[in-house]
This record gives C-alpha cells, structure tokens and sequence, in this order.
C-alpha cells in the first residue's frame, strides 16, 4: 500500500523535482519552494521563475531506521538499511525536505554544506518518480 | 453561555482483537452515562461530534451516524471530525460551540480509533497520511523523521540532551503504572530507553507511541442547568485551535508548534488565566520531544528551556505542575480520534477528585489544560477547565 500522487499531478511538478527551478513572489520577494499558488508570506499570486543554485545546509536532519519510512521507500530501505533525511535551507532562503544520499550519516552535521543531484524518488505502478536529493558538496566549508 | 462537562468515560487504551468499533464505543459511551451523576437520558443529546482518522478506512463514509445508533442515538444529528491526532479535541471544541451558541442544551464530543485490526503495511500507510504527502512523506520521512528532526534542531539550537527528552517517556510510564486504563504499564529505566534500538535518529523506538484501541466521550451540557445532571459539574474555562503548514519546512521555526501556541493563547485568554494558574495538565506527547515542545508552547517555561523541567522533575506526579498523570500517549496509549477526548476524561477526573487510584490524583487541583495536536502541528487545540464549586 501506498500513498498516491497520479502521474499527470507528480508531472506537473517537474520542472521543480527536475530543473530546481521555483517561483519568487513579485510583490514580496519570497521564494516559494515548493510552488505554490498563493504566496507564503503575503498571499499574492504572480510569480517570476528562477533557477536555484541547488547549494545549501543542513537546518536538520535524522537518519531513518529501516522500516521507518514510508512504505514507498521499503524497497530502498532493503537495500541501503537507513535512509538520511534532511531539512535544507537552500541559498536562495527557502527549505526543503529531501534525503541525503551517497553520505556516511556519521559525517552529517547541522551546517554541513549540500549540494542537490538528480535521483530516483520512488516507484510506483511501475513507472520510476525522479527528483533531487541533496550530497555533500566536497567543495565548501 | 457557559459549558459544563457533566460526564466522561473511556475504554482501557490497548490491544482489542475481538472488540470491534462498535463494541468499543459502546462501551465508552455507557461509561460516559454512568458518570452523570444524577443520570440522563440519552434521549436529551442533541447533538453528536466523533473524532477519527478512521484507520483502515472500513467504515469512511457516515461514520458518525453509525456510531450514534449503535449507541441508541439514532437520528440525532451527528458529524464526523477528522483533524488527525487531534479528531478528539475538536469535536469537544465543537460541542462547546455549540452549547455557547444557545442551539444545544446537551451535546455528545467523542472519539475513537481501531488501529490493530490492519496488517503492519497498512497500519504504516494510515500512520503517514497525516502530513504533507507530496513534498514531505514522499521524500522520505513521515512522523518519526519529522518528530527527529524537531529534535534535533531543539538539541541544536537550545542544547537540550537526549536524556531529558527521553525522560518524558521514562516519567509518563511510571504514571500509567498506576492507571489501570492505560496500554503500557510497566516502568522503564532512562539507561535501558536510551540504548533501546534507534527509530529515526535521536529518537528510539521508547521515544515514540505504540498501536492502540480504544475510544472516550464526553458529554456537556449549559452551565446553567448542568446541576441536574450533576453535583460536580467541571467548567470549560477556555477553548483555543488553529492550523499551521503541514509541511515542517513551510515553517520558520522547528524548535515548538505554532498552532499549539496559537490555541493557547486563545484558551488562555477565554479562560482568564495564564501558565501559572495551570495545576494539572494532558499534553499531547506522540513522541517524547512533543511534551518538552508542549512545555514551551503552552508557556510553562521559557523557550528553549523544556529540557530542564524533565531534568528538575518538575512536571512528576508530585512536582509543581504534574503533566500526563494518565501516562500520556506514550504509556497511556494513543488511539488517533479518541486521545484528545481521554485527555478530558483525565482531567475531569483530577479536577473532581475522584480519580480512581490515589496515586494519581493530583491534590487540590482547581484548574486543569488539555493540548491535543494533529500531525506534526498541522492542526492544535487547547483547553482549560475549572473544578466543581
Ligand atoms: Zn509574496
């Protein structure tokens, strides 16, 4: 059993999981991430959009025993036993929710830099959901 | 229009195979009768508020009408509340509307949830649908990354150690010990918990509720005639709810839940009182770190400052603001619709004095909070009651 977002829905929201593009309010400024229609901070709904850098930090994290996810991520959880999960404070302002991957959970810290690379998500009726998840990004501090 | 609570009753909290949904609201609801104390025909209740997530989705549709006539109240107009863990307390916040509105004399809140009927994968899938499933559960995380990510940032940003979240479940065990309703009633010793298997780094599986049965109602009445029904009427003082992002990373701050603060200053606005008038509280601790957040929230320490009321004992039985004299979620047990409901059934209980095990009662308590939260704050309610004169 799984929860459900059909696929014209998740399809709608690819230029986001695939490009890291996302809207900036144009009468406050905010980011929204992820898009939204009505503005986070001051409700209004006209929108430039702009791609993200992609960089970030870790505001906070957990690693996820197995069996402690949802049960779409049971296959993964098969394999590679815990899964890290962060909340990211992107560059740009924004957080977001995504799982570290390619890390030793050992080394993450909150502050750690990331930087998001392309993924498998999850399956579901057979057909792969891709997005971003986050590395850490070598390069900085 | 004031509101009285004239009666409660709950089921013990735990593992009921053979009783069904109907059994246990049954015999909630009888329990409820019994406790007014000069009786009252069930005919008089007009109106009927049910809280449930509905877990396992046997009965979604109309189940509030299906619960009104297993218990004889067939026609009465009935309606099913769904704000997640906190069903409970918003269909009690409905019913005290509703007697404030001056359409109801008598009303029904209640709440129930069978969550141990369904196999391991089910039960997982209806335990994640109640935050935010796009961005957030398929992500990754659903309740115990979000809750450890609260964590976290908490021990991060006020140097709160585990071992005082972790005493939250080390405290509210040794409470439930002594109440014979509860679902887990054994002690726990803070090394033991500490060292138990990890479910979602820092917190262990001892840091996070179990699956649980069971059901509460509360019926209430106009203050003005509750003496009728009973001699120790007990005073909804204040009534405070709100909303808040589902999705953690929507909001700004993930060291407390902003809803529950907005509830609180509602309820404690209505009810005249502040913090330090409350003398016994029922905190919504899903998982450990929720109470010493709840501490926060509800404005019985500074912020950040939760950790040390843990660490100083000062929320124990027979500390200055005892908190989860039922055991709490954690060991009384938390049956999604039906805990904000048992929350009150607890509290009416201290405030009247007749809780049924002397160790329990906390003596001498006048005014009395309930905190019921849904999700991972996504929805809060409070509120505050007063003793009998
Ligand atoms: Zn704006």
């Amino acid at each position: 059993m799984s929860s459900y977002v059909s696929l014209p829905i998740f399809a709608s929201t690819l230029r986001e999981r695939y490009r890291l593009e996302e809207p900036r309010c144009r009468s406050c400024g905010t980011l929204n991430v992820p898009a939204r229609m009505a503005c986070i901070e001051c409700g209004r709904g006209d929108f430039d959009w702009e791609k993200l850098t992609g960089r970030g930090r870790v505001f906070t994290y957990t690693v996820i025993a197995r069996g402690g996810a949802p049960t779409e991520f049971d296959e993964q959880q098969i394999m590679s036993g815990s899964l890290v999960v962060a909340i990211v404070e992107l560059e740009e302002g924004a957080k977001v929710v995504a799982q570290l991957t390619d890390c030793d959970p050992e080394e993450v810290r909150v502050g750690s830099p990331l930087k998001a690379v392309f993924r498998k998500l999850y399956d579901q009726e057979g057909v792969v959901r891709y997005g971003y998840k986050f590395v850490m990004d070598e390069e900085r501090e | 229009m004031e509101v009285a609570v004239i009666g409660v009753g709950q089921t013990s909290f735990g593992t009921f195979p053979k009783k069904s949904l109907k059994a246990l609201f049954f015999e909630a609801f009888q329990e409820a009768l019994r406790d007014v104390e000069k009786g009252l025909d069930p005919k008089e209740i007009e109106e009927a508020w049910i809280g449930t997530l509905s877990t396992g989705g046997g009965q979604l549709g109309n189940q509030a009408a299906l619960l009104c006539e297993t218990v004889g109240l067939a026609g009465v107009s009935a309606h099913h509340v769904e704000n997640a863990c906190a069903s409970g307390g918003f269909a009690f916040r409905n019913a005290v509307m509703a007697i404030r509105s001056g359409r109801c004399r008598v009303a029904m809140a209640a709440g129930i949830e069978k969550m141990t009927d369904l196999p391991r994968e089910r039960n997982r899938l209806w335990l994640g649908v109640s935050g935010d499933v796009e961005w957030e559960r398929l992500a990754g995380t659903n309740f115990p990354g979000i809750y450890a990510m609260l964590a976290r940032r908490h021990m991060y940003e006020h140097g709160t150690l585990k071992e005082w979240i972790t005493g939250v479940a080390v405290k509210n065990h040794a409470n439930a010990v002594h109440n014979p309703k509860a679902q887990f009633r054994f002690p726990i010793d803070l090394e033991r918990a500490m060292r138990a298997p990890m479910l979602a780094d820092p917190l262990t599986v001892f840091d996070a509720c179990g699956i649980t049965d069971g059901a509460a109602v509360a019926i209430v009445c106009r203050a003005d005639e509750a003496r009728r029904y009973t001699d120790r009427p007990v005073m909804v003082m204040g009534s405070g709810a709100a909303t808040d992002y589902l999705a953690i990373h929507d909001r700004k701050d993930l060291t407390g839940l902003l809803a529950a603060r907005k509830a609180a200053a509602q309820a404690y606005k209505e009810a005249g009182v502040g913090p330090k008038d409350i003398q016994v509280a029922e905190v919504h601790d899903c998982f450990t770190i929720a109470e010493i957040m709840a501490y926060e929230d509800l404005g019985f320490c500074e912020d950040g400052q939760g950790g040390f009321l843990i660490r100083d004992g000062l929320t124990k039985l027979d500390g200055p603001i005892p908190v989860n004299p039922s055991g709490g979620l954690k060991a009384k047990g938390h049956p999604i619709g039906a805990t904000g409901i048992g929350q009150i059934c607890e509290i009416v209980h201290q405030l009247r004095g007749d809780v049924q095990e002397p160790i329990r009662q906390v003596k001498g308590a006048r005014i009395g909070l309930t905190h019921n939260v849904g999700g991972s704050g996504g929805t809060a309610v409070v509120h505050i009651f007063r003793s009998p004169e």
